[in-house]
């Protein structure tokens, strides 16, 4: 049965999907936060190549890369429960927080390691010659210059998770995919509710793309 | 104070030194001359250790180390006791000049900011950059770059300060502001360590020149000596071209 397109029925939807947007924005902001102490410290790792550990990055690194994000999140949440009890009890919100950043530690992980090597070796080695530690170093004159670097690619992956929140609701999360699932549901209007929550998530997108690109302008005139 | 005993190093099976020895009294300024390729720089890099020598001996004010068996402690000691100027500056990029010459009094010696910054003025007074504290690196003439490798090596409270080929990379005009801040550190005898094709310079303020080639020390002597008077062959040839090109 065709029915017509019912443009009120967003109008009336956009309000009470966009409680659930807060939901979604802090999967987002909490998930990216610990990606990228994850991230900083696996491109660390991987940068001073401490023994043993760096291969545990790399095959972890191998891992969260080469299985998609929602096998991982079922993983997580539905099975490990099962033969680990910690994770017994562990709410749908909190396992979908860890699985993005480690997911997206993942990807970051490598950006921040290029970010890292496109720095010019002499960097490294003044620091030394004036008798800094190579942690210092990395502290105080590496990062400083790498961050501006990974900036871009950063935002980027900030970007994808803001829309990798929304398989969240295969868990059960209450965030804006699973309202808009629910509001077509009872009242069949699939594309409206599913148009409705896609322009939401376009609208958020375009804003942090914007202020990607103020970011990116102000780095570039630092020094 | 400086003492270097039997060092070697080899690139894979290029042996670049070879049995090196010597030592540079406190105060003393030392010039090392020779053809490139010779291992000047990598006999600097390792008194720094930005190259780990395979083997032999450093030792330098209190820290003394042992190519064999270095340790990463040994490590960080030996290059307290010693700055580098480099040939391309390598000045911090997102530092300004202040900064980058105030950087191991805040990181190394825990000195506070203010403090810190103060000294580091005063430093930069000293090699007539008043007016470009907070300038950027990238912002700066070659000749003012070096000048604040120079404060910043100054700074580092090193025992000796090692210059590899300072004025190398600098456009002709630049050549003299930079020698000049070197001049005055002579004459103020901290202990140096350049390597450099300046000849002038080497005449004028070494106290002792050192001829290098194929990672062995040919001769060395007084400036008099090594270039009026050299004993071996090779210095003979080499002091010979590299005078009539000055
Ligand atoms: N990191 C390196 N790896 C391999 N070979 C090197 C390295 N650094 C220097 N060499 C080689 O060591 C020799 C001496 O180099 P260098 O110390 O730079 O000489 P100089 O400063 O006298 O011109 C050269 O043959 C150079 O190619
Ligand atoms: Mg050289």
């Amino acid at each position: 049965m065709q029915s017509s397109f019912d443009l009120q029925y967003i109008i009336e939807l956009m309000p009470i999907l966009f409680k659930y947007l807060g939901v979604t924005m802090e999967m987002a902001l909490w998930g990216f936060l610990f990606a990228l102490i994850l991230a900083l410290g696996l491109a660390l790792v991987r940068v001073f190549k401490i023994a043993f550990i760096q291969h545990l990055a790399s095959l972890y690194i191998s891992f969260f890369r080469g299985t998609p994000l929602l096998v991982q999140l079922f993983l997580l949440y539905y099975g490990f429960p099962q033969f680990m009890p910690i994770f017994v009890g562990m709410d749908a919100f909190t396992a979908a927080v860890i699985g993005l950043s480690l997911h997206f530690s993942a990807y970051m992980a490598e950006s921040i390691r290029a970010a890292i090597l496109g720095i010019d070796k002499s960097q490294m080695e003044a620091c030394l010659s004036i008798g800094m530690t190579r942690l210092q170093a990395m502290k105080r004159i590496i990062l400083p210059q790498a961050s501006r670097l990974a900036t871009p690619s950063l935002m980027n992956y900030f970007i994808d998770m803001i829309k990798s929140t929304s398989l969240a609701f295969t868990l059960g999360v209450a965030e804006i995919m699973a309202k808009a699932q629910m509001e077509a549901s009872s009242s069949f209007k699939f594309f409206e509710s599913f148009l409705a929550v896609a322009v939401i998530y376009w609208v958020v997108v375009i804003f942090f793309t914007r202020i990607q690109h103020l970011l990116e302008k102000r780095l570039n005139k630092a020094y | 104070m400086i003492k270097v005993s039997n060092l070697s190093k080899k690139f894979g099976d290029l042996a670049v030194l070879k049995d090196i020895s010597f030592e540079v009294a406190k105060g003393e300024i030392v010039v090392i001359i020779g053809p490139s390729g010779t291992g000047k720089s990598t006999l600097l890099r390792c008194l720094n250790y930005l190259e780990t020598p395979t083997t032999g001996q450093i030792h330098i004010g209190n820290a003394t180390i042992d190519a064999v068996s270095h340790k990463a402690k040994e490590v960080t000691a030996l290059r307290q006791q010693s700055s580098f100027v480099f040939q391309n500056y390598s000045l911090f990029a997102n530092k300004t000049a202040l900064q980058n010459v105030a950087e191991s009094l805040i990181t190394v010696w825990k000195i506070p900011t203010q403090e810190a910054l103060e000294t580091a003025r005063a430093i930069l007074l000293k090699v007539g950059l008043k007016d470009k504290f907070d300038i950027y690196p990238s912002q700066l003439s070659g000749g003012q770059q070096q000048r604040v490798g120079i404060a910043r090596a100054m700074a580092a409270k090193g025992e000796v300060i090692l210059f590899d080929e300072p004025t190398s990379s600098l456009d002709p005009e630049w050549v003299d502001e930079v020698l000049a801040v070197m001049k005055q550190l002579a004459i103020e005898k901290q202990t140096m360590i350049v390597v450099t094709h300046e000849m002038q310079f080497a005449k004028e303020v070494a106290d002792r020149v050192i001829f290098m080639e194929d990672g062995f020390i040919v001769e060395q002597g007084s400036p008099q000596d090594v270039f009026n008077n050299p004993q071996h062959e090779r210095t003979k040839a080499f002091v010979k071209r590299a005078l009539k090109q000055h």
